[in-house]
């Protein structure tokens, strides 16, 4: 048994009882108001954090940190559970926490250095780009081109989704009760496959109709407004409703990643570097005692299991590599690698001679 | 062509799906008591502990037996009429068939203590059974789980993770002598007990003791035969409220008795190479005698095994022409926290009665345990022919191996960390001297990426 999971299915909570639907309601209820109303500056400034994005980022760091903590206990026996997340809390602390409020105190332009285009859709606006100094364009535009797709393609995707991002860092440290509520349906991978792909092709056409607006706007007012249209519709439906409202609203209901499973267009975009890159996890060939935690403790819904049965490699888009389907294995079929897939690892046994 | 098949665990339903490949038209039924679905009995555990839902250890999706046409029969086949080609149900129900495979596994052994019969009394092997001790298993309640293999060990932890008080009795003098030495056994026990578990080893159930009411009481232990743990008082009274016996398993054959089919003493189904029976009649998984690679005949009551006999015994059915043989043994298992992983031959060094076996004196082994934690290598190296004491778990002499050169690895016993038993296989296969091996050792390490590299300790022995 995995330490820490113990009676999962037997809390509420965590089988989407009604305190789970409460808990849930209560989060999309936050969201709304955060994002869509004032409700929270008031608090904010008396809590003399300025404004409602800067007590959303304390809170958000601090369930971060808790959550880490939690999980640690829960799984800080392997080293590599340990590594990662203590880098992902590190990162949202200083990265996306510290350093753009002490910018924001010398006065300068604060800027995110853990958050890369497409997900952060605006850091290729020709406005934003602008008024950023120009080594931040450098390291911004070098990191979405050139630095995601090659470590992608050498690391998987994982060194983004599950070492850095916020959302992935939220998601496996005080998310970690709800990651066995991802729906591993057949049909649920077929809806994935449709809605994540057509969100970066949104996420693409609108930095292109912005960039475009930039460029011919003056000359076509039309346009211009369009454009606008097009800039604001997505920052409130992609940018906060489906990312906040639904991505975190939805833990108790539908698991952790939910926005990225479904939606992140740079989860997107590294699933498809990935699924040509080096990353994969190596299925120990026979091993398999068909037991599911695997696959019930894949937070991205894949169907982990099913590959280990079939002594097949996962090489999938959608993983995460957050590791747990390999520290849940109690047969240790399951290793997350870095391999060229040239390689055969070992020569393959025959267990038993069969004339077919 | 009717394909029918008894037993929907993972060898009648491997068989299954290798049918419809290959046929189909064929019509297939799969007949079981005990579950509409298959699910994968090695996960019971992780049900009882709430860990993941029943439906989570069904490998496939529930819409698989409608899409292949798999017909079900969710009823208990009381006998077989292997001439009239037939099969009767409990119910009274008989059903014909052109093919049948026998694909039953095993039930739990039997309690054979005097007053074990009655409430109170346990085994973990059957859904029925897991829902049974999901019922009585009540933090604080005092339980005995008797028996020194794997499934004993995975009941006991998960008794203990309810926060029931565990005592867990093992008749010989060390834990699961079949796979373990002693200072592996030792090893195992010192972490069970470090987490809270009262083992008692070399120790025999002598009797159940029953309240007036019929009542579980507890147990009278008393001294195995050629006890190294000799009891205080001679016996000892543990006192509990669940008994759990997990003292092996057998065959599930009981209603072949007058089938006419041969079976092997302990109750398996003689089997040929092919997995078949009888004319129309094979039988595979748990239930079947076959081959081992070291010639001695007997059941194999592993899942991979099981799978892999399903298969064949398919294609057999489909006169494919197919034999199962066994390659070379390994299997993995986790006793609490500690991963285990065997490859090769591993000779067994203590009898069920606690004789001491001689694995002979061309084989010896190289084992190193890193200091301060519970983690274990052991590599076993040999310079004869196929040793006599490596193949005392059959209690037959196999077939006669090429001579192996001197110090050849024949078999790996890793505790703690995990390891790729391809590789380690592939250097047994390929007769590797034991300086081979320890130069890389590491690159057989399966453990999760960003672990520490194995190391040869400062003084491990020499090779
Ligand atoms: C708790 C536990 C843990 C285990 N862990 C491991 C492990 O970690 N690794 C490993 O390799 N192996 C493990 N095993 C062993 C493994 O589960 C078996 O070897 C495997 O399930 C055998 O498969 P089978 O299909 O032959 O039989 P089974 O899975 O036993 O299926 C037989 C089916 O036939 C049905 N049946 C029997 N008789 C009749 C009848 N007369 N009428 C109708 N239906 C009938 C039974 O109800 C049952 O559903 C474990 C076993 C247990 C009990
Ligand atoms: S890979 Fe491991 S966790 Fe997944 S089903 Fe197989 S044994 Fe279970």
């Amino acid at each position: 048994m995995q330490a820490g999971l113990m009676d999962t299915y037997q809390r509420p909570l965590q089988k989407r009882g009604a305190v789970a639907w409460i808990f849930c309601a209560a989060l999309v209820a936050f969201y709304l108001l955060i994002y869509y109303t004032d409700a929270f500056e008031g608090p904010a400034r008396r809590l003399g954090l300025g404004d409602k994005w800067t007590l959303y980022g304390v809170l958000y760091t601090l369930a971060m940190v808790a959550g880490g903590i939690y999980f640690l206990r829960r799984h800080g026996n392997s080293r590599y559970q340990r590594i990662r997340t203590i880098t992902v809390v590190a990162v949202q602390v200083v990265l996306a926490f510290a350093l753009p409020i002490v910018m924001k105190v010398l006065g300068r332009q604060e800027y995110y250095f853990s958050y890369f285009w497409p997900l952060k859709i605006e850091y290729f606006y020709p406005s934003v780009i602008l008024q950023q100094p120009f080594l931040i364009v450098i390291y911004s535009f070098l990191g979405s081109l050139v630095a995601f797709p090659l470590v992608g393609y050498f690391l998987g995707k994982r060194f983004y989704c599950s070492w850095i991002c916020g959302c992935g860092g939220l998601a496996n440290t005080a998310g970690d009760p709800f990651r066995h509520l991802s729906d591993k349906s057949a049909g649920a991978w077929r809806f994935e496959k449709a809605s994540i792909y057509t969100v970066l092709g949104i996420a693409v056409i609108t930095t292109v109709i912005v960039g475009l607006n930039w460029a011919v706007g003056r000359q076509h007012a039309a346009f211009s407004s369009f454009a606008f249209g097009v800039q604001r519709w997505y920052g409130l439906v992609v940018g906060g409703f489906f990312s906040g409202v639904l991505g975190v609203g939805l833990y108790p209901l539908m698991g952790t990643r939910v926005w990225c499973r479904f939606a992140c267009p740079m989860a997107a975009v590294l699933g498809l570097v990935q699924k040509f890159g080096r990353f994969r996890i190596t299925v120990k060939k026979d091993m398999c005692i068909a037991c599911g935690n695997c696959s019930t403790y894949c937070e991205m819904g894949i169907d982990v299991r099913a590959y280990a049965m079939a002594n097949e490699h996962v090489k999938r888009a959608a993983c995460v590599g957050c590791g747990m389907c390999a520290h849940v294995c109690p047969r240790g079929v399951l290793k997350l690698e870095v391999k060229p897939d040239r390689f055969k690892g070992g020569t393959p046994i025959r267990v038993y001679a069969v004339d077919l | 062509m009717h394909h029918v098949i008894v037993g929907n665990g993972v060898c009648g339903m491997e068989a299954a799906l290798a049918l419809r490949r290959k046929d189909g038209e064929a019509r297939i039924t799969l007949v079981s008591d005990e579950h509409d679905h298959f699910y994968s009995r090695t996960a019971l555990m992780y049900v009882f502990a709430g860990q993941m839902r029943l439906q989570d250890t069904e490998p496939y999706d529930r819409g698989l037996y409608e899409r292949l046409r798999f017909e079900r029969v969710r009823e208990r086949v009381a006998e077989l009429a292997a001439q009239g080609k037939s099969l009767r149900f409990e119910g009274g129900r008989t059903i014909g068939y052109d093919r049948l495979l026998l694909a039953v596994g095993s039930r739990a052994r039997p309690a054979p203590w005097p007053g074990a019969a009655g409430p109170g009394l346990h085994y973990f092997v059957t859904l029925r059974d897991l829902e049974g001790l999901d019922h009585e298993a009540k933090a604080g309640r005092r339980a005995v789980v008797v028996g020194g293999g794997l499934i004993g060990v995975e009941v006991a932890e998960i008794l203990l993770a309810r926060g029931l008080e565990v005592t867990f009795v093992v008749r010989e003098n060390w834990y699961f002598p079949l796979a373990l030495d002693e200072r592996e056994a030792l090893m195992v026990a010192e972490h069970l007990r470090a987490h809270g578990v009262d083992v008692r080893l070399g120790v025999n159930v002598e009797e159940v003791r029953r309240g007036p009411d019929g009542a579980l009481a507890g147990v009278r232990l008393g001294d195995a035969p050629r006890t190294q743990a000799a009891l205080a008082a001679g016996a000892a009274e543990v006192p509990c409220d669940l008994l759990v016996c997990a003292i092996g398993v057998v065959p599930n054959t009981g209603f072949l008795a007058t089938s006419g089919l041969r079976l092997a003493k302990g109750g398996a189904i003689e089997v040929d190479d092919a997995l078949r029976a009888a004319p129309d009649v094979w039988a595979a998984g748990d239930c079947a005698n076959v081959t081992w690679a070291d010639g001695s005949r007997r059941p194999e009551q592993l899942w991979y095994t099981a799978r892999d006999q399903g298969r064949v015994a398919a294609a057999s059915m489909l006169g494919d022409g197919a034999t199962y043989r066994r390659g070379t043994w390994y299997n993995s298992a986790k006793f609490f926290d500690l991963e285990y992983t065997t490859a090769g031959w591993v000779p067994v060094r203590l009898d069920w009665d606690n004789t001491p076996l001689d694995p002979g004196p061309d084989v010896s082994d190289w084992f190193q345990r890193s200091p301060g934690r519970f983690d274990s290598q052991r590599i076993i190296c040999s310079g004869g022919m196929n040793p006599p004491s490596l193949i005392k778990q059959g209690g037959l002499s196999g077939p006669p191996r090429p001579p192996l050169a001197a110090d050849r690895v024949i078999g790996f016993n890793m505790l703690g960390g995990r390891w790729n038993h391809e590789v380690l296989l592939d250097w047994i296969d390929s007769r590797r001297s034991l300086g081979f091996v320890l130069d890389r050792l590491a690159e057989a390490q399966f453990d999760e990426e960003l672990s520490p590299r194995w190391r040869r300790q400062p003084g491990s022995p020499p090779t």
